[in-house]
């Protein structure tokens, strides 16, 4: 009796044990995914590449403060809010190692997205290859590769001396292209300038070669890269260089010898008959790459491009920065009748620029890159290179310019040479672009003083202040960092 | 003649067989007082006959043949063995038991243990201890009562969870707060609310069902529980049955509570004054731009003490009614209570219905079952945020809205209506934009935050010894928590009003089942006794939580989320679970009750930790030597001195991994959109070797009693080496990594000193005098952060940072910008910055001049938080307890006084209340400085000056010592004699008077140095940030048995 009472007690005993669930010690999470699961599927990869975007669309990237800290580094704005957290420091040429909204946000920003690309090729080449097969395999490394690539270029242009110094062999950036996903040594020293430009080539070469012409919808065109996009963001890169042969070369894939100018291949890129489109219309073909935003995906608190540019009176917005009156609007070459001069309002005293007119969550979309810059850079390539006042390029700039003012067309015969002609690019690149995040590298890669402002003193391009200093977390972690 | 011999000889043992046979004796059993012993054991020694005494101590027994001699025994009474002979009556007294053998502590699986034969360190405190208290938990209780054990009561708002440290701070990141156990399940701990009210798990415990608590200190007492074992174990037992009569009790309780010592303030006339003069000294005071008195709807001039609309006097009563009882065979206990409290802050109110049902049953002498069942719904009410749970910048914080809203003016508008604008309140006819935050009237009348728990907590064994020494056992226990948390805020109050009105409910569950089996064998052979344990358990836990926020009320009658509004948002959304998997086993042995050793193992798995790093082995070895009991001590004659010496020590390792997320380890995906289409971004690094801290444990002590035990104590020195310290350590932004990553990294120690004696100075029949004195001393020390980590700031309220950790000093240290007083001759602050030069600082500073400027008036550059250093430690040096107990005939008076000093306070709430915006301030500030020459420590007043004060940045002169001693509590009690309750057929009547937190002895200014702003964290003690103080209060209870 007593033996099988033992003899009970250990069965019970044994098949507690044998109960017992180990697979409990390695718990899955339901509402998040674990690393080994996220290239299982399709939907999973295609959800990592929407996500790259995300990453530089979200938390002040590419939807907005970059296209703002570009702007408000030319001469065009006055800050009204003296508020760091919306740029201030920025404005006014003194941001420094600990600027927490500026130095460090975009420095981490960019390189967390640089990280998910560098994550997720390293998946798609050990499992997610093999789950879409190689055509969409090497069209989604293509994503990847044009994201890594947008955001090694917006920190070249913020931290880095321009390319024309010292022919790129300035410090640049350190060059991150391995996936990092756990602790170890990550101690690397900056690249140089032209290091990091290759990187960014050959990525946007990659992408050119395996993205597809085109998606199914508008929306989609325009808020993911396809083959036009990586060729409009090599004539971008390539003109921050001053590589202008190699902006020709690009420019000419999507632009035709003469008007009307049209991309042939890929999306039919072209300007809309009225500007005033595009602002409302995102998804016109003119709008090449635009970040997307709805009442369901909001820019974020103070990120906003009409929150920034717009007063309270004309959507809500904080009035952070009205238009100087000295700055471009201020310019005789710029029509009362040109159709963009519809963008300038007067609100109270001030005059601000109204091309985000939404109110709150102000969603308007944040454009990256539209076919006029393409058009632009083009002229101002064939310009530079030729040194002559070449017609290809009147053509290309009246095409831009009397798209909103019809009368105010250029002939050759009004440029005594070819600096004349340039100018009337760069001026005309100042109103088209005005409020999109060009005037800064405009600036920088020409070596043009950052424009004196009121209460602010002119920095030459030899002045440290001419670019900004490298964010003090990455000085305190990585050791072998050095600061501008 | 040897054949008839042998036949006489057999016919005689055959009749002395059968006489036996039929005989039987009969008695009674009485104890040292002649009152009759029930369930006294009469065994006829050598066999298995025996009886037990009825309710009036007789027995009648049948002897067996060949029975010899009898064996008489009870609990708590010493055994007598008597020779049967010719006997047939047996009328025995038995003497009561030395009363250590009487004590057995819980070990944790297994049986408990007698104290005397423990090696390990545990600190027992008795459920008369907890009980009869006003208190929602029972750790509340627990301050001053063991060495080592620190509680700190955070607040005055009910039912927050108190600090409960365990010999010092021992973790960074985890929790620092020990594992508590009961009936043999870690039960949920912590804050179960997402409101405005606190919602303390523990408190589903009534405290009049806890027969002890049993809190393990060293490696060997807590091995047992391994990777949970690194901040002390605390074993928590409810009440079982006993066989006898059933007892019922009922214990019955009402009180009274009030705040306390709260910082005397500016009155409306003094106020406006000071202000103006303030806008005055800046240069600010225009027609358009002053403060003024405002008529009241009685013609006096509006003057409100803020503190009477949020403070009230608090009333609270308990019921609690127990009936136990059993046989030898069926043992049950029950119990009902209903408490509801009413705390000092307006609306702050606990309510809580408990039932607790227990049965042992022996079904036959191998098998033994049981089941517990214990159910509790607490409700834990508010109105608004008291800014005193971790959020002590809160707009509408209650500890800091009636000491810096403006006197003159009032709650109400003259007809009656509420005074507000927008979401503020009202200036009335101050010619100001604002003069104070919330209304705070508008928030108490009609806002809630409410936490309703449903607690079970059950569990069912089944015990089987198929022989004497060996003892299997099933236990399957579960732990249910049900939250139920509400939130409104009305369209008029402050955090209503830009949205609309708000309302969220969040339904949270978290449920735990545990399932050990273990196999104990015990044997003793002579001298030599050991016993080997070994079990397996498993545990798992699971939690879920979602709810809705409403915003934008279409009727501002609509108050719950079920109403109509415009905007429903999902909110508290939340899934996880984690299972834990372990083998342990214990071995003791003794010899001759002088030599014990003992050894505890366990390994666990925890689902928590990275996966290559789930298996942990942890263990303890103690062992002890009873002095007393040795030849050579004897024969010296010191045992005639020492009544008791025991010599024990023990060594360990142990882990802690409590608080550790879920899937901490994991590197994770999350969702969002983009274009309206789902993304996948990692947005979490893992570390696949995460694993426990681990606390390695040293114990050194000496037990000794003297004078018959008359007077006792011990002395413990212990060291806790802990290593592994996870600490999230940074990566370069350039790497990209998502998040920092949880590291194993960190070290720091405890060293102390515990001294614990026991003293019955006075023993007579009508008089005796007990008293219980118990300090220890505690050096915490970090020793090793992490490479990138140089040290770790932490804030309060998410808007200061006065806390930093670094290498070579203890945790959390006060982190401030030093100064040296008021210059005489301007008035102004005087700051030391961190080149150690003095800096002057003028809020308005006149054409020519500067903000900061050295002596010699040249510009200084800004002084900020950029110049603070590591300044004064917060850990106390050392804490303890005093208990006196006067008895005198049936009356019996009892102060238990708690004292702890060598730390430091930050009283930040002077900061605001010497803030210079419109904020009122403290009457300190009337001896602010005036003209050349004052010598005073307040600098001149600037309206707008909000620098000076350390509102700003954290300033040494709002640093405190915070050494105190309180006289916790204060009972008066009377037990009716025996006469008058036999007359009455009650057992027992005690009438009770105890006061609460009557008195504290400390030079700290603020309310009350026994504080927390930042509830139960660990490198952010020490700070009093607009924090409510604790209540002082009276209870009067009766406790009665019938």
């Amino acid at each position: 009796m007593k033996t099988r009472i033992v003899l009970l007690a250990i069965a019970a005993g044994a098949i507690q044990l044998a109960g017992c669930k180990k697979d409990d010690l390695e718990p899955v999470p339901t509402n998040v995914v674990a690393d080994v699961s996220a290239f299982d599927s399709e939907s999973r990869i295609l959800g990592q590449v929407n996500g790259l975007y995300a990453t530089i669309k979200n938390a002040g990237l590419y939807g907005g403060r970059y296209q703002i800290f570009n702007d408000i580094r030319g001469g065009d704005f006055q800050n009204d809010r003296t508020n760091v957290v919306t740029g201030f420091d920025v404005w006014n040429y003194t941001p420094g190692n600990s600027s927490g909204n500026s130095v460090q946000a975009v420095w981490s920003r960019a390189y967390y997205a640089i990280n998910l690309a560098n994550v997720f090729l390293a998946g798609m080449d050990a499992k997610g290859a093999a789950v879409v097969g190689d055509e969409k395999a090497n069209q989604f490394r293509g994503e990847a590769r044009f994201v890594r690539a947008m955001c090694y270029y917006a920190m070249l242009q913020l931290y880095a001396r321009p390319y024309w110094d010292g022919s790129g062999s300035k410090p640049g950036l350190p060059l991150r292209l391995t996936a990092n996903t756990g602790p170890s040594d990550y101690n690397l020293a900056r690249a140089t300038v032209a290091e990091v430009y290759t990187q960014i080539l050959e990525d946007l070469n990659f992408a050119e070669a395996n993205l597809p012409a085109n998606y199914a919808t508008n929306a989609l065109n325009t808020t993911r890269a396809h083959t036009n996009t990586a060729i409009a963001i090599k004539a971008r890169v390539y003109l921050s260089m001053g590589r202008y042969p190699d902006v020709i070369t690009e420019a000419n894939k999507i632009v035709p010898a003469s008007a009307p100018f049209t991309a042939s291949t890929g999306v039919a890129h072209a300007l809309q008959a009225s500007v005033a489109t595009i602002y409302t219309n995102y998804s016109t073909t003119e709008s090449i790459l635009s970040m997307p935003f709805s009442d369901v995906e909001t820019p974020g608190t103070q990120n906003q491009l009409g929150y920034y540019y717009g007063s309270s009176a004309m959507n809500g917005g904080n009035g952070e920065y009205s238009l100087l009156s000295t700055g471009i609007i201020a310019n005789t070459d710029w029509a009362e009748t040109d159709a963009r001069r519809a963008f300038i309002v007067t609100s109270g005293t001030k005059k601000y620029l109204n091309k985000y007119p939404k109110s709150a969550p102000f969603t308007d979309w944040a454009p990256v890159i539209r076919y006029p810059e393409v058009l632009l850079s083009l002229a101002e390539a064939i310009t530079r290179s030729s040194n002559t006042v070449d017609d290809r390029a009147v053509a290309l700039l009246n095409a831009v310019r009397q798209r909103s003012d019809a009368s105010a067309g250029f002939t050759s015969g009004d440029f005594a040479s070819a600096d004349e002609l340039a100018a009337a690019i760069m001026t005309e690149r100042r109103i088209e672009f005005l409020g999109e995040g060009l005037a800064g590298a405009d600036l920088t890669r020409l070596g043009l003083p950052l424009p004196a402002k009121p209460g602010i003193t002119a920095v030459a391009a030899t002045q440290q202040e001419y670019i900004w200093p490298i964010s003090s977390t990455e000085l305190l972690l990585n050791e072998l960092c050095v600061d501008n | 003649m040897r054949k008839l011999i042998l036949l006489l000889l057999g016919i005689v043992m055959l009749s002395g067989q059968l006489i036996a046979q039929s005989r039987s004796v009969t008695g009674k059993i009485t104890d040292a007082n002649g009152n009759p012993i029930v369930n006294a054991s009469i065994l006829v020694k050598g066999s298995n006959a025996g009886t037990t005494t009825a309710d009036d101590g007789s027995f009648t027994l049948n002897l067996p043949p060949n029975a010899r001699t009898l064996v008489f025994s009870a609990v708590g009474t010493q055994t007598q063995e008597l020779n049967i002979g010719n006997r047939g009556v047996f009328n025995v007294q038995l003497a009561s038991d030395d009363k250590d053998l009487q004590e057995v502590v819980v070990v944790g699986y297994g049986n408990a243990m007698k104290r005397k034969e423990v090696t390990g360190n545990i600190a027992t405190v008795k459920g008369d201890a907890v009980a009869n208290r006003p208190s929602q938990s029972f750790e509340q209780s627990l301050g001053g009562r063991a060495p080592g054990v620190q509680i700190t009561i955070p607040s005055g708002v009910l039912n927050a969870p108190p600090v409960f440290r365990v010999r010092g701070t021992n973790s960074i990141s985890l929790s620092s707060q020990p594992l508590i156990v009961i009936d043999g399940i870690p039960m949920y701990s912590g804050d179960a609310s997402s409101t405005s009210a606190a919602g303390n798990a523990l408190a589903s415990i009534n405290p009049n069902d806890i027969e002890s608590i049993d809190i393990a200190k060293d490696a060997a007492s807590t091995a047992i529980y391994g990777s949970r074992a690194a901040n002390g174990v605390v074993f928590v037992t409810t009440k079982k049955g006993k066989s006898g009569r059933p007892r019922v009790n009922l214990d019955s309780w009402v009180g009274w509570n009030k705040v306390q010592r709260l910082p005397k303030l500016l009155d409306a006339f003094q106020y406006t004054d000071y202000k103006n003069q303030a806008l005055t000294n800046s240069g600010l005071f225009s027609a358009t731009n002053q403060f003024a008195l405002t008529e009241g709807p009685d013609g006096q001039p509006i003057n409100t003490n803020w503190y009477d609309y949020v403070y009230r006097n608090g009333f609270s009563h308990n019921n609690a009614l127990s009936m136990s009882g059993g046989n030898e065979a069926t043992k049950y206990y029950t119990s009902i209570a209903y408490t509801s409290q009413e705390g000092i802050i307006k609306r702050n109110d606990f309510k809580r219905v408990s039932a607790l049902m227990s049965v042992d049953h022996k079904v036959n002498k191998a098998i033994s079952v049981g089941t517990k069942l214990q159910y509790s719904n607490e409700k834990n009410l508010s109105a608004v945020s008291s800014g005193s749970l971790g959020d002590a910048f809160a707009t509408a914080g209650l500890g800091r809205v009636p000491m810096i809203t403006a006197p003159n003016i009032s709650p109400y508008n003259n007809d009656g209506s509420y005074n507000y604008s927008g979401a503020l309140i009202g200036v009335m006819n101050n010619k100001l934009g604002q003069v104070g935050f919330n209304n705070p009237v508008i928030q108490l009348d009609q806002n809630r935050g409410n936490a309703e728990i449903n607690r079970i907590l059950a569990n069912a064994y089944l015990q089987i010894k198929p022989i004497r020494s060996l003892t299997f056992r099933s236990q399957y226990n579960v732990d249910y928590l049900y939250v139920d948390n509400e939130i409104y805020y009305s369209p008029i109050s402050g955090e209503g009003f830009a949205s609309g009105g708000s309302a969220t409910s969040i339904y949270g569950q978290n449920k735990r089942w545990v399932w050990s089996n273990t196999l104990q064998y015990d044997e003793k052979l002579g001298e030599h006794s050991f016993g080997a344990l070994i079990g397996t358990e498993q545990q798992k836990s699971n939690n879920k939580s979602y709810g809705l926020n409403q915003i934008g009320a279409t009727d501002p009658d609509f108050t719950n989320i079920q109403g109509g509004w415009r905007t429903p948002t999902a909110s508290g959304l939340g899934i996880g679970e984690n299972y834990l998997l372990s083998y342990f086993g214990r071995l003791t042995y003794d010899f001759g009750k002088k030599y014990f050793i003992s050894g505890n193992m366990r390994r666990d798995g925890a689902s928590q930790l990275g996966i290559n790093n789930k298996w942990g082995t942890f263990w303890g070895v103690s062992a002890g030597w009873e002095i007393n009991r040795e030849g050579f001590f004897q024969d010296a004659g010191l045992d005639k001195i020492f009544s008791s010496l025991r010599l024990r020590g023990s060594y360990g390792k142990v882990g802690n991994i409590d608080g550790l997320g879920q899937y901490a380890s994991l590197s994770t995906f999350g969702s969002g959109l983009y274009g309206g289409n789902g993304t996948f971004v990692f947005n979490q690094a893992g570390n696949p070797n995460l694993g426990w801290e681990t606390s390695a444990k040293t114990d050194i002590g000496l037990n000794f009693g003297i004078l018959d035990d008359r007077i006792s104590g011990e002395v413990t020195y212990y060291k806790n080496n802990v290593d592994g310290l996870i600490l999230y350590v940074p990566s370069p932004p350039s790497a990209g990594l998502p998040t920092t990553i949880p590291t194993n990294i960190g070290s720091m120690y405890n060293r102390g000193v515990e001294i614990a004696l026991n003293l019955v100075p006075i023993q007579k029949k009508d008089f005796s005098w007990n008293a219980n004195f118990n300090i220890t001393f505690n050096k915490n020390e970090v020793t090793a952060l992490a490479p990138g980590v140089d040290n770790i700031i932490t804030a309060t309220g998410g808007l200061e940072s006065p806390s930093i950790t670094v290498v070579g000093k203890p945790l959390g240290m006060l982190f401030v910008t030093r100064t040296n007083g008021v210059d005489p001759e301007t008035g102004r602050r005087i700051f030391i910055n961190k080149n150690g030069d003095e800096v002057y600082y003028q809020h308005v500073a006149p054409t020519g001049r500067f903000r900061y400027e050295y002596a010699d008036g040249t510009v200084a550059p800004t002084v900020s938080s950029a110049d603070a250093e590591v300044y004064k430690n917060t850990n106390p040096k050392y804490y303890g307890g005093f208990d006196n107990t006067f008895r005198f005939k049936n009356f019996s008076l009892n102060a238990l006084f708690t004292f702890q000093g060598g730390n430091y306070t930050y009283w930040g709430s002077y900061a605001g209340l010497r803030d210079q915006r419109f904020w009122n301030n403290s009457t300190d500030v009337l001896r602010a400085w005036t003209k050349s020459g004052d010598q005073t420590d307040m600098p001149k007043s600037y309206f707008g000056d909000n620098v000076s004060n350390g509102s700003s940045f954290p300033l040494d002169v709002n640093v405190f010592k915070g050494d105190f001693i309180k006289l916790r509590t204060l009972t008066l009690a009377y037990s009716l004699p025996g006469t008058v309750t036999s007359k009455a057929k009650i057992n027992s009547f005690r009438f009770y008077v105890t006061g609460n937190n009557l008195w504290i002895g400390t030079k700290y200014p603020g309310p009350d140095p026994e504080v927390s702003s930042n509830g139960t964290g660990n490198t952010n003690q020490g700070i009093d940030r607009n924090t409510v103080g604790n209540a002082r209060g009276v209870i009067v209870g009766i406790n009665v048995g019938f």
